[in-house]
């Protein structure tokens, strides 16, 4: 220990150059240098935004296979079968002025109950997919939006909004009906996916929406100061 | 027995009794009308399922009957089929029938009927029909359930190559309907206003999600369903089964094609059934499948393979017996007591049961090839001897085995790498040397080739050199080189040396390489010219006799670089000739072989010495040619040899270029035509060792253009620029003859006259002195009459010229310097102390001096140029006294005015012309004696003198016959 005392090797300095970074790095963290104080939810909004539109993104090539996959007419651009089979799956499209006056906790729930149900039905979809490359998309795609669901659950709980409880047997499946011919079969995962995209539009705007919402109130002291000036 | 015999008769006629009786009732029409007919149907196979009984049969009554079955589509009155169908029909019997649809029963109502004929032989004719019986309605369409419209057949599941019609319902009336089969529009044919239809030959596999088929119509009613189109389920090929220990048979086969449809139809499936146990096992994999052998030993096996699927089952059998589908399994392999040249491979194959006799095949693998393959017949443990290797070298060496009582099939290849151990080195290095003599040393570099890996035996380590002098024995000290070194240099005197060149490896040593170098500097050979073939150098030399126990062939691959890369090839003794060939040959090089003989001694002596080209290159480069002896009518031109190493091929000669004057070549020379289609005249020297020539018979004054070109065997040198020459005219060198030693002499004299121009001058045209420029005219100036002057010559008009021959004795010579003139000033006249004496005075000599008098206007006294004769004789001093007396006096009073100013009356200047002043004696000191008597011709300038310094008093041994002013030395122009 003594030579290494009085004459530092080179590790050492490693070592030294390292903590210097690591206090550098926890900077910010301590609170009295911290200026910006609690972010609030903010940065978790933002990020879910960022995700929605990531998803978006990755539907867009996970459709193109899965539908091309089932075949004409499915993979058809123009093609708007009847919700004949898809009454479970939880619609996106809701009329502007009810969309327009959702709290943020009812929307914050809608949002995660939807995907809720999507993510299982999702599982459900990749289950029954014949392909290894496609099982291999399918999974990739349902961890990202598992993702999505953590990110949205962290917005509520930032915001202080209780999860909502799946009520127990209440469990969505996405299994074959016996009832249901293939044909239909195919239409109801056709409107899966279609759904999904539906409901990754509504949430970049929702999220969207909910950061606006958030931002720091700045602008509004800016204001104040004008209006006392008359 | 009897009763029982009784009994049967009585049957027997009652039966006939009973027969005959029918035989009379058919006799007559009976009403046999199918009755309690019932349809079903089955959906999923299209099928109507009909039965019926026919009630009017008497009780064990058979009779042949024909039924006619109608069926409509949609009403009654579209017939779609009429069928007949022909059995015996019992009495209560249920008869069935069914028909298969090829449109789907859920798309249209259908309506079946049924009446029956007796066909039977034993009613006579004529026979009829009996009545239809009511229709029977069939109809599927509630099937639709709560759906506005249904395609049919719902994932319905057909293989490769069926037809299917497809149907389109609706409750509604239907307009514009468009049908599509995995996006192709399909034509429709509208069955009923609810109901449209379109049939599908010969379907094929599209993906196994099902093939799409979609209809939509106006108004907006869209429906569809899924064709399941499976391929056909193939046959199982390469069905074999085997065993490796007794206690599994392993069954393969090839599958063929996957039958499965996404959420429709699973993989096709497989069982294996084994006939004589009566088991059956269903396979869990697609192309094997494991069976268990039983303990008791069960011989013969066979084995059906079923293929399945929802659409068909195809099966393969197999009947083998157990002990000829034996196959080992892989053997193990180890190697053991490697050495240099052999190897043991010892393998075991476990347990093939009853200690089985196998035959294995081993195969000895060296660089990728198959060197070595044996066979061995073994029980469980086999071992080979594999020989015949070679040292340090990498082997694989493998082993697989089969059953030798019932050969099946062999095993897997089982095999491992070794390497053998090192030997010593087998073979002598190759070595050659090269030895350079300078200034009574050699160097000898020995070079020697690496041992090929057949002879090395192992990795070549070092080499050991040995050198031994054979003119004084010494103690041989091994000099070990490390490989990879090719070469060393020893430096040798002049005594013979043999010297010993080993390989050595971490075995041992190789048989000694020995090379005597010998201290004879050895002979000279001339130097010939190889022949060249296709293959390379083709050389041969003369058969020696006697001790040659070799030849060794050496050249520089790289000549033309100078790094030589020295080369030889060694050749038995009873070879004369090889031919040399290498990569490194070049076009256009010369490379020279030397052959050497190797003596019994091993002492190598030069034979024969050849050069060559592998091709030959047209030249490059012209020499360098020198034009010489130009005269009018030739010159000469030279030029010097190139060097060997730079000739790209043999030089064959040389050809003068010369371009005529006026069209027409001189002798020897033949018209030829450049390569920039210019014409001109052509000499040819084929003697390449010439290397001068003259141009002869060429015109005086003319120019004439020359070059020349080596030519050689694939051509000649560049084309270049000619060299302009201009012949002289005839007589110029006559001209020359005159002139040039003229001008010698000419320039000669110039300059010797240069070299003695004083002497010259002094002889010649001696400086006349610059009365202005003189010395006195400053001491003048610094006396008190600042008006006297120099009278200017010009001024003066002489009027007589007096020549006075002066008598030896009488000149008054003078001489002195101004030192000499300070020293006797007080005794000298005044105007002899002004008086520089002449400078390098040559002696006395006879001379004729012409004396102008001084002209003192003062001293005339009449204003007037006049002249004071002067004595012949000797003049009388109280005159001449009296005459300076004067002049000194005109010359204070007036030596301050100008000459323009100065009164003619009062013109004080004396005039003394003068050319020399011989003068005897010491320059330094007055002459004290009278200088001897010598006849001069002298001309002596006229000058003015102050008359205030002219009063010399003359010493009284002086003989002074005139006054006179001399003063050459310090003249000025």
């Amino acid at each position: 220990m003594l030579p290494a005392a009085a004459e530092p090797a080179a590790g050492d300095s490693w070592g030294m150059l390292a903590c210097l970074c690591t206090v550098l790095w926890h900077l910010p963290a301590v609170p009295a240098l911290n200026r910006t104080g609690d972010p609030g939810p903010g940065p978790s909004i933002q990020k879910t935004y960022d995700l929605t539109r990531y998803l978006e993104h990755q539907l867009r090539s996970l459709a193109g296979t899965y539908l091309n996959y089932l075949g004409p007419p499915f993979n058809e651009p123009d093609f708007n079968p009847p919700r004949l089979g898809a009454e479970t799956l939880p619609r996106a499209t809701v009329n502007l002025d009810v969309w327009q006056n959702l709290s943020d906790k009812l929307r914050l729930t809608q949002n995660y109950e939807a995907y809720s149900h999507l993510l299982c039905y999702l599982r459900g979809l990749n289950r029954q997919a014949a392909t290894a490359e496609l099982r291999r998309s399918l999974a990739h795609f349902c961890t990202s939006l598992q993702g999505l669901l953590g990110s949205i659950a962290g917005v509520m709980a930032a915001l202080g909004y209780p999860l909502p409880q799946p009520l127990p047997g209440t469990e969505p499946t996405w299994s074959p009906d016996p009832a249901h011919s293939d044909f239909l079969q195919k239409m109801d995962d056709f409107w899966l996916l279609k759904e999904l995209q539906t409901w990754l539009w509504r949430s970049a705007k929702d999220f969207n929406r909910l950061k606006k919402k958030m931002q720091p109130p700045a602008a509004a002291v800016t204001l104040r100061l004008e209006a006392h000036g008359f | 027995m009897a009763l029982f015999a009784f009994f049967q008769t009585i049957l027997l006629l009652v039966s006939l009794s009973l027969r005959t009786c029918q035989s009379e009732v058919l006799s007559e029409p009976l009403p046999l009308t199918p009755e309690s007919l019932d349809v079903s149907i089955n959906s999923a196979q299209r099928c109507l399922h009909l039965q019926w009984r026919v009630h009017s049969l008497a009780y064990h009554q058979e009779l042949k009957m024909v039924f006619q079955i109608e069926i409509s589509r949609i009403n009654t009155s579209n017939v779609i089929w009429v069928d007949y169908y022909s059995t015996t029909v019992k009495w209560n019997q249920v008869l069935h029938w069914s028909w298969e649809s090829e449109l789907p029963l859920e798309c249209a109502t259908h309506f079946v009927r049924i009446r029956s004929r007796v066909d039977d032989a034993r009613v006579p004719e004529p026979r009829f029909w009996s009545n239809w019986s009511s229709w029977k309605e069939v109809n599927e369409q509630n099937s639709l359930g709560h759906k506005a419209s249904s395609v049919f057949p719902v994932d319905k599941l057909v293989e490769e190559g069926s037809n299917v019609t497809i149907c389109y319902i609706s409750r509604s009336h239907q307009n514009n309907v468009s049908c599509y089969l995995d996006g192709v529009r399909m034509h429709v044919e509208q069955l009923d206003p609810n109901v449209s239809a379109f049939h599908v030959n010969n379907v094929a596999f599209v993906r196994e999600t099902g093939t799409n088929i979609f209809c939509e119509m106006d108004p907006k009613d869209d429906a569809g369903t899924v064709l399941f189109v499976s391929k056909v389920l193939e046959e199982p090929k390469d069905f074999s089964c085997e065993t490796q220990d007794f206690k599994t048979l392993h069954c393969t086969w090839d599958p063929g094609s996957d039958t499965s449809l996404v959420r429709k139809q699973p993989y096709q499936s497989y069982t294996l059934f084994e006939s004589f146990s009566g088991e059956k096992r269903l396979c869990e994999h697609k192309n094997w499948c494991d069976w268990q052998i039983a303990q008791d030993s069960q011989e013969m096996y066979n084995f059906t393979l079923v293929a399945e699927n929802y659409l068909r089952k195809r099966s393969v059998n197999i009947l083998f017996n157990l002990t000829h589908r034996v196959r080992p399994m892989t053997p193990k392999v180890f190697f053991k007591n490697i050495s240099a040249t052999n190897a043991t491979m010892t393998w075991r194959v476990h347990s093939t049961g009853n200690h089985r006799t196998l035959l294995c095949q081993i195969e000895l693998h060296g660089e990728g090839k198959v060197i070595q393959q044996h066979n061995a017949s073994i029980k469980v443990n086999g071992e080979y001897l594999l020989s015949e290797l070679e040292p340090d070298t990498q082997y694989m060496a493998r082993v697989h085995c089969g059953d030798a009582n019932h050969f099946w099939k062999w095993s897997e290849w089982s095999g491992e790498n070794f390497t053998t151990l090192e030997a010593a080195p087998s073979e002598a290095p190759d070595v050659w040397r090269d030895v350079k003599s300078e200034l009574g040393n050699r160097t000898v570099t020995l070079f020697w080739k690496p041992l090929s890996k057949s002879h090395a035996n192992g990795k070549i380590r070092f080499y050991n050199v040995i050198v031994e002098n054979l003119d004084k024995p010494s103690e041989l000290e091994p000099v070990p080189i490390p490989a990879p070194a090719n070469h060393t240099k020893l430096a040798l005197d002049q005594c013979s040396y043999r010297i010993h060149v080993t390989a050595n490896n971490s075995v041992g040593t190789s048989p000694a390489s020995v090379i005597v170098i010998s201290g004879d500097p050895g002979n000279q050979v001339e130097e010939e010219r190889v022949n060249v073939t296709a293959d390379g150098f083709s050389l041969s030399w003369k058969p020696q006799s006697g001790d040659v126990t070799g030849y060794v062939v050496e050249w520089c691959d790289r000549p033309q670089d100078g790094s030589c890369d020295l080369q030889w090839e060694n050749l038995g003794p009873n070879t004369t000739s090889t031919v040399i060939s290498s990569d490194a040959f070049r076009p256009g090089v010369r490379y020279n072989f030397r052959i050497y003989g190797i003596s019994t001694k091993r002492i190598a002596y030069l034979l024969e010495q050849k050069t060559g080209y592998s091709q030959e290159l047209a030249p490059l480069v012209n020499p360098q040619v020198v034009m010489s002896n130009l005269t009018s009518h030739s010159f000469t031109l030279s030029w010097k040899d190139y060097p060997t190493e730079t000739q790209r091929s043999f030089i064959r000669g040389y050809h003068v270029y010369l371009k005529p004057k006026e069209g027409q070549c001189h002798p020897g020379f033949e018209k030829a035509a450049l390569s920039d289609n210019s014409v001109c005249c052509k000499y040819k020297i084929d003697k390449p060792e010439q290397k001068t020539f003259v141009v002869e018979n060429l015109q005086p004054e003319s120019i004439y253009e020359f070059f020349v070109t080596p030519f050689t065997s694939v051509g000649e040198g560049p084309l270049d620029a000619f060299t302009k020459v201009t012949t002289p005219d005839e007589h110029s060198h006559l001209l020359i003859r005159i002139i040039l030693p003229t001008v010698f002499c000419v320039v000669l004299i110039m300059i010797v006259c240069y070299l003695n121009s004083q002497w010259m001058k002094e002889k010649c045209y001696p400086d006349i002195p610059d009365p202005y420029k003189s010395s006195v005219l400053s001491l003048i100036k610094s006396k008190e009459n600042p008006h006297l002057t120099i009278m200017s010559v010009k001024d003066c008009i002489p009027d007589a010229i007096e020549v006075i021959n002066k008598p030896e004795g009488s000149k008054i010579q003078f001489s002195g310097t101004r030192n000499s003139l300070t020293e006797t000033e007080i005794t000298k006249p005044a105007y002899l102390y002004l008086l520089p004496a002449e400078k390098n005075y040559s002696g006395p000599g006879p001379c004729i001096c012409f004396e102008n008098f001084t002209y003192n206007q003062a001293a005339s006294n009449s204003g007037s140029c006049g002249h004071v004769p002067v004595p012949p004789t000797a003049p009388s001093q109280r005159g001449l006294l009296t005459s300076l007396e004067n002049l000194l006096k005109a010359l204070e009073k007036n030596y301050m005015n100008s000459q323009g100013e100065i009164p003619a009356g009062e013109t004080t200047l004396n005039y003394v012309s003068q050319l020399a002043s011989p003068m005897s004696g010491d320059k330094d000191s007055l002459p004290t004696d009278p200088p001897v008597p010598a006849l001069c011709s002298e001309y002596k300038m006229q000058m003015a003198i102050p008359l205030g310094l002219a009063s010399p008093p003359l010493s009284e041994n002086s003989s002074v016959s005139s006054v006179t002013l001399l003063d050459q030395g310090d003249h000025h122009h």
